[in-house]
Order: structure tokens, then C-alpha cells, then sequence
């Protein structure tokens, strides 16, 4: 018999979940369309979706229980069992992947000891999990445990990161927003904002930055600002003096906050002066530092290199980086901003407008490259009394952040951006479908929408018109495939992420069967340039047939990423040196990756191709949405390819046969390639299912999913080849290589103390041996040795 | 509207699909995840056309034709999708269309269905089955017995006693029964699915699930019959899919929807046309290659006995 106090508290707690979910529905509503804000909300309250909580949610809203498990299991954000309190996302985006994410999931299952079937601690504290991409590929790899982000996590940092964390969630942080009343200011701090920044510690540089002006008694205005795209660089501040001067200080330290203040402002009184001179003199006592040791140096002492980074890109969808606070309006519209909506509302021709729009030659930002004006075009002839205008900000490839950036640090340009089309096109309602993994850039745009509401932007009448426009945001769930047109559609509609049959197309029947326009956050964000500088000076930007700029996200083996913007028709390579400093480490470059799991590889020899999309599609390779990932000698191409199929291969969403099992066998090809189990005719298999997919898949995620393979294959077969002899000329595959100690080795012990599975065997002053059948190939040891004494080495040799 | 279907000019009726409009002139274009009058979505691209002008491969039985289309149904290149299409199916479908038993027996004894009449008690119509194929001889007395080498259960522990069985129904006093229909011989020239081997996961569950008298697991397809998969897989000239046999599609669970309808998620290719068909019944599980179709208990009053006419495969079937 059960005990009837347990029965009880069974009957308790049940009755206490359903009001809890019972509040979360009265905030959401009850509706189909609401499934997944609904589940959206009850996984931040419980953590997870409990069965308890979905049975509450068929007794009391329309959603139905075949709809809801659907969903539910669609979308790689829902879980369905219970979590750690904390979980850690190991991001495994492209730029992380080549320098090596898949050990750093490793040792954080080893350090925090998860077992095989587990993805969380036996204390329930944490758990691992991968994460397509954070869109912080200049900080490669990355971690982001709760909130936070940690970027440059080596295999060997994992255990110095879980300690950080432990710190911080000790330290409970409190908002540093407290004003004091009226204050004259001498200058001004500004401070990159955005998540590569806050990854990179801005937070510590914002105390500090307090903290010094309480010591030196001087009072400056810390202002955050957008991204400057320098993201390697950060965190980066730019120090405004008095006299207006600027002074850019790139890789800045906490520590060294204090004496780059002073350098700037004298402190405020003699008593004060003296008191700094003195502490400072303390500080070099305990600290053992003295002044020169100390690594303040302006930025072009210090690097010199940070403005060719810069100086060779042109700004549109960034115009006004590094001096734009993303959240103030006034500034905003101080620097023009806005002037183009007014415009085109007090001319009211929406038809110039679209033609203008046209005339640009502006191409869709997102992959395909389809005349935007084209679009419009569509949209406002179609019929319909209720239009749409969606914002897709919905990024899923590994290896791309621009819309993030442009999302967080420019949302008020994006947001002038929807509404001019959503003028020209005559919408009622705007959407912003911003992917969940983006939780600033959704904090970013809600307020950005509040401050124009109150401004009149956004709302009834606006600028005084007929024109009445409202816009809302709709989070992401996590699905790749919600990047294509019609399945975002179905998403915002609270289904599945299914692509429908296109005709028809969305501009003539698109969310709720009304027409719909569709523009990424890229091309949004070009929108207000063209109208306010014309037409003419925005066609004077770009190729023949690719107009304006590109935004690109620039990572992988290259010395400085980060977010850059150039006019269409610099070449590949101008990317890579000139901007991007060129290969990291001394490398070769061997190919450049472009449009992620939908795009190909560009080899070396080809970079002098311009950017441009029909010059990148003749390539094999695209455009896309503007990730380009830099591939060193180092890296393997028949290992980038099947990262990107077992990407497209976990995004496909099962409607159509090609993808969802034509993807998956040839997955399993390129797996066995890289185990080193290749057999004859692989490479002709793959190419035929390639191409079978490529025809014939339903919609463009099933289309370009082959391309990686096809791209690889066409300029690196010889590499295929050797891999079906077994053989790994990067010794990028695991299972083709051991690792070697060699006659370099001095015995310093080194790599014993660092193996964390104990398969090198301590012997001090002797060649340390690695015994390979513990050995799990982390690369610990690799990084630990300063002799460069262990190496990879071929299990075959051609 | 006209349109030319392998260069034959056609009228198009208003609302009708590239497929509809080609079966009505008598232009048979192959498809699983349609269904006449059903909703549907595109999805098994067994239907695949080519479009001549444009040169774009078409799902016909979703594509509604625009004025002046050339459609080619017939050309190598489309055949040459569609075999791939139909070879990506069978290579994630558990194509056990036939029990090995019955297709080693040298006197074409349906031993399957004498074993599933034994195993429901009816003994009379388990004799009745076997004075059908064999007459009044009962022919294992001199026979090797391929049928016991062949069965599948002894591949998981020991193989079903077919014999034994065969001689202790035959002996029995039972009244006279009329055998069902047997299923109709296939010739030659058919489909047959090679027969997938358990791995020990599976071989645990087999053992641990099947507590039939005779112990058979009961291989073969409860749809063949109506199989579309199969028909079209013949039609094709495929013996085999060419890409690995690696689903992970339950083994041997049948599922019993209703009093009637059964459920067997192995033969299942998800084409959705039970989901799109159902009012909160059927419904789709995860996403890509891991998608399955799936009926939670509470919706099974949600379903009906027609759905096993408008699945393509086996994989809903009327209990016999």
C-alpha cells in the first residue's frame, strides 16, 4: 500500500507544475501558432519540457498532442529530459571545429567525469552538450556556459574555464548601471558591446573602468558601443579625451585600465595625484610589475596591424562602426539615420521607391543572390489586405555571425530597413525571426523596437502618415533548415520547420496565407543607404552584376578575424592578407570555405577570384549568407566535407527522400573515408548520390548540401584518394594516425603531467613514449611540448 | 490549359497536378506518398519528372502544370532518379516482403500463415493450409527440412521445430475448414528484399518478446500484397539497394493501432500520408534521418481501418 503522505506530495507537486504552467499560458496564449513561444517559455521555467507540464498543455490550450511532439522534437532547442543546473555549450561551428572543438567536448566530459550514455554529471550540476554555432568564430573555440561565453578554450583551459565559472557564479553579478546624478565628465570610454567582446571580458574592463575613476576621481562616460569588427582584437576600447582625440587600445587587460586612464586624464587634485603616485608605487611592490611591464600601449604601437585591418573595407551595412552606440536613437538619427524612412513616407511614391530599389541592383544577402527589388516588387502587387514583412535573422550556418553583429550592434538600421520595404510593399506587420541561439541580438532588437515606438517610428501614422506599422520578434527553436523561406514560414505558423512547394511563393501566399516579404538582416540593413545617398553612389560600390558591399564573417586560420565589410569584387586574397593579416602560424593557405554547409571550398590557386555571386557560384562555391572560413595546409578536406554533411545531415528535416536518407549514406561514406575504411569506388559512389541529391531535393537545403562534397572532390580528389588507401596527409583523421614522441624530446615531463588519460608514462631526463592504445589523440600534448617533439604519424604510408 | 506529357499533347483540367492530369490519359507515373483524394505532401520524390524547358526535376504529384509545359516522365535521367529515390527507400526500410520459410519450402507450403493459424489456436485452419499445398501426403517425412535451416528465429536462439509442428497439426482431429487464400506466387522476376540480419539488441527483444506457441517471429510482410515500395522496386529492375542497410528502425514491433489496423514502424518510409490524414493520430517524431512516424496511445482512437489502404508499404496493414 502506498503511504498516503507520498500520494500527497505526488498530487502537490503535480498541482503545482499545472499552475505554473497554467501562468505561463495565460502570458502566451492558448493558440496553435503560440506552440512554440509556448514551449519556448515553459523550458526557461522548468528548465527542460516535463511530461507533467505537455499533459497540462493539451488540457488547456489548442494545441494538440500530435502538433505539440512534432514540434517539440523538431527543434534542437527543446528537451525533453531533465538538464543539469548548468549546462555548457560546446560550439562546434566551423571555425571551432578546425581548430579542434571536438577535443574540447572531450575534456569537458572527462574533467567534469559524464558518463558514456550521459550528458550530464552524476550531481546533476552540469551537462555537455554541442551547439551548432555561437557566432563568436573569431574567438574559436568557444563555450558558453549559462550566459556566459568563453572564447579560446583549448582542451587544456577546460579545467581553468570551469574554475572561472565557479568564481563567477559565486560572484553574483549585480548591474553596474548606477548614475549618480550630475556629473561633468572629461572624456569619454567607449566600449565594444557586442557578445565577441563580452566574451572576451568587456565586463571586467567595465568595472575596472569604474573603479579607476573612483581612485583617480576623474569622471568619464563609459559609452558602449557597436562592433568595430576587429573581434580577435578585443576586448578594445577607444579612449576620447578632452580635446576630442581618439585613442584605440586594443587587447586591453583590467589591469591595465587604471594606468591608461591616467595617461589621459590627470587626476583630479593634488591630494589625489599624490595618493595615485604613491599606490602606484605599492601596487609595483606587490605586484613585482613595474610601469613598462605593464602592456599599455596605444594601438598602433602595439600592433600596427589592426588598421589595415580596417582600412580596406567600406561600410554600409556598418557605417558609423566604433562610434555608434547601437541603442541610442538620438545618435542614430543624428548621423542620418531614420532620414531615409522620412524621405521616402514624405514622398509617398512607392512605386520610385521600389524602382530605386531596383535600379541599386541590390541582390539578397541571404545565399541566393535573387534581386531584392525583384522581391518587392512581387510583394506589392500581390493582393491581399494583410502583408507581411519578416526580418530573417535566423543563421544557422556554422561559421557565420554577421547577422548577429549587424543585429546587435546596428539593430536600428535593420529596423529602418523593414520598415521602408514594409512601406514600399504596403505591410501592416513586421516579424523579426531571430535564431534563439542570439539572446542579445533578440534583448538588442526588443529594445531598439521599444525606443522607436516611443518615438513615433514605429506605431500608428507614422511621420505623420497613413502609414501604420508594428513589428514584434519571434525567436528561433534551433533548426537550420528555418533558414529557408518557406519552413520559417511554418515555424512563425507553430509547425514544423517543413520547406513547402514553391509556387507558390511567399510573396504571393506566405505566413497565414497572406503575401509575405522575405530579407535578410543584411540586405535590411543596406536598405537606408541606398535611399539617402541614392542610387548612383550605391552603384558605384561593387561589380557589374553584384552591387554594394558584402559583409563577411572572416574566421578560421586566419590572424585577425572578424567581421569586415567590402565592396563586391575584392578579391578572395585581398580578404585573407590584406585584411585578414593572412594564415595564422606561419601556414599555407589552402583553400577557402564560403557559404558553409550550402557552399564549396575555393582553393588557394583560385583566390584572385572576386567576390561576387555569380563569379563564387561558377566555382562550386557560393556566396551564402557570408561565412568564409580560412583552411590552412594543416586541415583536412575530406574531413571539412563530412563536418559539413554531418551538419546538413542533423539540420535535414526528413520531409524529402534525398535529403534525409541520401544525405545520411553519403555521410556514412565519408565517414568510413575518414576511419580509414574507404573502399573502391567510394568516391564515384559519393559523387552519384551527390549529384542525385543535388537535382533532385526538395528545397535549397537539400539542393546545396552537396556542394562541400562536390567542391572538395573537384579540387582535392587526390586527397579522397588517399584516404581510400587509408591514408591522412594532414593526420587530421584520427583513426589514420598515432601520435609519436620523437628524438626531439628532452624528457621535461611535461606532456606525462598533461595526459589526462595517463598514456604517457612519467621519465624524467628520457624520451617519453605515448602507449597508443590509451592514447585518445587530444592534442594536449602536442600544445604542452616545446620541442615540438611529438608528431602525428601515418598508420599508412602511400 | 495544355501541357505535352512525353511529347503528347494534353488538356489539363483546372486544379489538377502534373500526376493527375498524366494518370487520366493513362500515363502512369509512379508515386508512394500520394494517395487519391488525400492530402498529401511531396516528399518521396518517387514521382519525379523532368521539366523540358526549364530542365528542373518536379515532384508531379504536387506541381500544378502553368500553360505550354513539356513534362518528360520517361527519359534515362528521370528513371535514373526515381530508381535512386526507390533504392534510398528500400536501403531504410526492413524489406522482409517474404518469410524464408515458406520461399525454401520445396512443395511451396505457406508456412508462415500455417504457423500464425497454429499460433491463434486455430488448428483447423492450420490443417486446412496444409492439405491445400501439400494434398494428403504430408511431404516433410523425406525432406531435409530447408525450411528449419532457413528460419530466421534460429538465428536469435533456435530455429522454430517447422516439422514437429507440421506433423502434430496434421495428426489432429479437426473439423473442416476452407483455407484463406493463399497469397499469390510471385513470379521470378519480383522484388524480394534481402533479408536483414538481427543484431544482438534486436536478437534480446526477439527472444524476450515472441511467446507465440510456436515461437515463429513471423518474418514476412503483413502488406506485401498491396506494396508499392515492392511494385515499383520490380517495375525498376531492382534486386537490391546498393547503399548500406543501416536503419534504425525498430525490428519486428507491431503495433496495434485499433482492433484492426496494426502498425509496423520498420516498413515504414515516412511519406506522412497517415500524419497528414489523421486528426490528431499520427504524428512525426525528430527530424532528417532519424524522423520516424509514430502514434501515441492517447490518439489511437483518432485513427481508422482506411489508412492501411492508403499507406504505400506494409507498414499499416488490416490484422488478418
Amino acid at each position: 500500500m502506498s503511504c498516503q503522505n507520498c500520494l500527497n506530495n505526488i498530487d502537490d507537486e503535480r498541482r503545482a507544475v499545472a499552475k505554473r504552467v497554467d501562468a505561463i499560458i495565460e502570458r502566451v496564449g492558448r493558440t496553435r501558432e503560440m506552440t512554440i513561444p509556448l514551449l519556448q517559455a515553459l523550458q526557461e521555467e522548468f528548465s527542460y519540457l516535463p511530461s507533467d507540464a505537455l499533459e497540462r498543455v493539451y488540457e488547456r490550450t489548442e494545441i494538440t498532442r500530435a502538433n505539440l511532439i512534432s514540434v517539440a522534437t523538431f527543434y534542437s532547442q527543446f528537451k525533453l529530459i531533465p538538464y543539469g543546473k548548468h549546462t555548457i555549450k560546446v560550439c562546434i561551428g566551423t571555425a571551432c571545429h578546425v581548430k579542434g572543438a571536438g577535443a574540447v567536448y572531450d575534456a569537458f566530459r572527462r574533467e567534469l567525469d559524464i558518463a558514456e550514455d550521459s550528458v550530464t554529471t552524476a550531481d546533476g550540476k552540469y551537462s555537455v552538450e554541442k551547439i551548432a554555432c555561437l557566432g563568436c568564430c573569431a574567438l574559436a573555440p568557444v563555450v558558453q556556459i549559462d550566459e556566459q561565453i568563453y572564447g579560446h578554450v583549448q582542451p587544456g583551459r577546460v579545467k581553468a574555464v570551469l574554475e572561472e565559472h565557479e568564481e563567477f557564479l559565486k560572484s553574483a553579478p549585480k548591474g553596474a548601471d548606477d548614475e549618480n546624478g550630475e556629473v561633468t565628465y572629461v572624456g569619454e570610454v567607449r566600449l565594444g558591446m557586442e557578445n565577441c567582446c563580452q566574451v572576451s571580458g568587456t565586463a571586467e574592463i567595465y568595472k575596472a573602468v569604474m573603479k579607476a575613476q573612483h581612485e583617480l576621481g576623474v569622471a568619464v562616460r563609459i559609452k558602449p558601443i557597436s562592433c568595430v569588427g576587429a573581434c580577435n582584437q578585443v576586448p578594445l576600447i577607444d579612449v576620447v579625451d578632452s580635446t576630442g582625440e581618439i585613442t584605440r587600445y586594443p587587447n586591453v587587460r583590467a589591469e591595465e585600465i587604471k594606468e591608461i586612464l591616467l595617461h589621459h586624464f590627470p587626476a583630479a587634485s593634488p591630494l589625489k595625484r599624490l595618493k595615485n603616485a604613491v599606490l602606484n608605487q605599492i601596487d609595483m611592490l606587490h605586484t613585482d610589475q613595474t610601469w613598462d611591464n605593464i602592456l599599455y600601449k596605444p594601438e598602433k604601437e602595439r600592433t600596427g596591424e589592426i588598421n589595415t585591418f580596417l582600412d580596406h573595407q567600406v561600410r554600409i551595412s556598418t557605417e558609423g562602426y566604433g562610434h555608434i552606440n547601437p541603442l541610442d536613437l538620438d545618435e542614430y538619427r543624428a548621423h542620418g539615420g531614420f532620414e531615409a524612412l522620412e524621405k521616402v513616407i514624405k514622398s509617398g511614391d512607392r512605386d520610385a521607391l521600389i524602382n530605386d530599389v531596383l535600379a541599386s541592383g541590390i541582390r539578397g544577402r541571404g545565399g541566393g543572390g535573387f534581386p531584392s527589388g525583384r522581391k518587392w516588387q512581387l510583394v506589392a502587387a500581390a493582393k491581399g489586405d494583410k502583408k507581411y514583412v519578416i526580418c530573417n535573422g535566423d543563421e544557422g550556418d556554422p561559421g557565420a555571425f554577421m547577422d548577429r553583429i549587424l543585429l546587435e550592434s546596428y539593430p536600428l538600421r535593420v529596423i529602418e530597413g523593414m520598415l521602408i520595404a514594409a512601406y514600399a510593399v504596403g505591410a501592416q506587420k513586421g516579424i523579426f525571426y531571430i535564431r534563439a541561439e542570439y539572446p542579445q541580438a533578440v534583448i538588442r532588437i526588443t529594445k531598439a523596437l521599444d525606443m522607436c515606438r516611443r518615438q513615433g517610428l514605429l506605431g500608428e501614422n507614422i511621420f505623420g502618415s497613413d502609414f501604420s506599422f508594428e513589428i514584434e520578434v519571434f525567436k528561433g527553436a534551433g533548426a537550420f533548415v528555418c533558414g529557408e523561406e518557406t519552413a520559417l514560414i511554418g515555424s512563425i505558423e507553430g509547425k514544423r520547420g517543413f520547406p513547402s512547394q514553391r509556387p507558390p511563393y511567399p510573396a504571393e501566399q506566405g505566413l497565414f496565407g497572406c503575401p509575405t516579404l522575405i530579407n535578410n538582416v543584411e540586405t535590411l540593413s543596406q536598405i537606408p543607404y541606398i535611399i539617402r545617398r541614392g542610387v548612383e553612389e550605391y552603384r558605384k560600390v561593387g561589380t557589374e552584376k553584384s552591387k554594394g558591399t558584402k559583409v563577411f564573417a572572416l574566421a578560421g586560420k586566419v590572424r585577425h578575424g572578424g567581421l569586415i565589410e567590402v565592396p563586391m569584387g575584392t578579391t578572395i586574397r585581398q580578404i585573407v592578407e590584406q585584411i585578414g593579416g593572412g594564415v595564422e602560424g606561419g601556414e599555407r593557405l589552402k583553400a577557402v570555405q564560403t557559404g558553409g554547409p550550402s557552399g564549396g571550398c575555393i582553393p588557394a590557386e583560385l583566390c584572385d577570384t572576386e567576390v561576387d555571386f555569380d563569379a563564387l557560384n561558377r566555382l562550386g562555391a557560393i556566396m551564402g549568407s557570408g561565412g568564409m572560413v580560412v583552411l590552412s595546409e594543416s586541415d583536412c578536406m575530406v574531413d571539412v566535407a563530412r563536418y559539413f554533411l554531418n551538419f546538413t545531415s542533423e539540420e535535414s528535416c526528413g520531409k524529402c527522400t534525398f535529403c534525409r536518407v541520401g544525405i545520411h549514406r553519403m555521410l556514412e561514406i565519408l565517414d568510413r573515408l575518414c576511419a580509414g575504411k574507404g573502399q573502391e569506388g567510394d568516391i564515384e559512389r559519393l559523387e552519384e548520390l551527390a549529384l542525385a541529391v543535388k537535382r533532385s531535393a526538395l528545397c535549397g537545403l537539400g539542393n546545396t548540401a552537396p556542394n562541400p562534397v562536390l567542391a572538395t572532390i573537384k579540387y582535392f580528389r587526390e586527397e579522397y584518394e588517399e584516404h581510400v588507401k587509408g591514408y591522412c596527409r594532414t593526420g587530421t583523421c584520427k583513426d589514420m594516425v598515432k601520435y609519436v614522441v620523437t628524438d626531439a624530446c628532452i624528457g621535461c615531463t611535461r606532456c606525462a603531467k598533461v595526459c589526462p588519460v595517463e598514456a604517457i608514462e612519467y621519465k624524467p631526463y628520457e624520451i617519453h613514449a605515448i602507449d597508443t592504445d590509451k592514447c585518445t589523440m587530444c592534442g594536449l600534448c602536442i600544445t604542452e611540448c616545446e620541442f615540438d617533439a611529438i608528431k602525428k604519424m601515418p598508420l599508412k604510408t602511400l | 490549359m495544355k501541357i505535352t506529357i512525353d511529347n503528347k499533347e494534353i488538356t489539363v483540367i483546372e486544379g489538377e497536378t502534373i500526376l493527375e492530369a498524366a494518370r487520366r490519359n493513362g500515363i502512369e507515373i509512379p508515386s508512394m506518398c500520394y494517395a487519391e483524394g488525400k492530402r498529401h505532401q511531396a516528399g518521396c520524390m518517387v514521382c519525379t519528372v523532368k521539366e523540358l524547358k526549364s530542365g528542373r526535376m518536379l515532384t508531379s504529384c504536387s506541381t500544378k502544370p502553368t500553360e505550354g509545359m513539356e513534362i518528360d516522365t520517361s527519359s534515362e535521367e528521370v528513371i535514373r532518379q526515381r530508381t535512386m529515390a526507390l533504392e534510398l527507400l528500400l536501403s531504410d526500410h526492413r524489406a522482409d516482403c517474404e518469410a524464408p520459410c515458406s520461399m525454401v519450402c520445396t512443395h511451396k507450403l505457406d508456412v508462415e500463415q500455417m504457423l500464425a493459424a497454429y499460433d491463434r489456436g486455430d488448428y483447423a485452419q492450420a490443417q486446412a493450409i496444409i492439405r491445400r499445398d501439400f494434398g494428403d501426403k504430408i511431404a516433410c517425412d523425406d525432406c531435409k527440412a530447408p525450411c528449419e535451416k532457413a528460419c530466421r528465429r534460429g538465428t536469435v536462439d533456435k530455429a522454430v521445430a517447422i516439422r514437429d509442428i507440421i506433423r502434430e497439426v496434421a495428426a489432429m482431429e479437426v473439423e473442416e475448414v476452407k483455407p484463406v487464400a493463399s497469397i499469390a506466387k510471385l513470379g521470378k522476376d519480383i522484388f524480394f528484399s534481402r533479408v536483414g540480419i538481427f543484431n544482438q539488441k534486436e536478437k534480446d527483444y526477439l527472444r524476450q518478446t515472441t511467446t507465440t506457441p510456436s515461437r515463429c517471429l513471423h518474418c514476412a510482410c503483413e502488406g506485401r500484397e498491396a506494396c508499392r515500395l515492392r511494385r515499383y522496386s520490380t517495375d525498376y529492375g531492382i534486386k537490391r539497394s546498393r547503399y548500406g542497410l543501416s536503419s534504425k528502425l525498430p525490428v519486428k514491433l507491431r503495433i496495434d493501432v485499433s482492433e484492426r489496423l496494426g502498425f509496423e514502424p520498420a516498413k515504414c518510409i515516412r511519406c506522412g500520408l497517415c500524419v497528414y490524414n489523421t486528426e490528431n493520430g499520427f504524428t512525426f517524431l525528430r527530424r532528417g534521418f532519424d524522423m520516424q512516424v509514430i502514434i501515441p496511445e492517447q490518439n489511437m482512437a483518432n485513427a481508422y481501418d482506411e489508412l492501411a489502404e492508403i499507406c504505400p508499404t506494409g507498414a499499416l496493414f488490416i490484422k488478418k
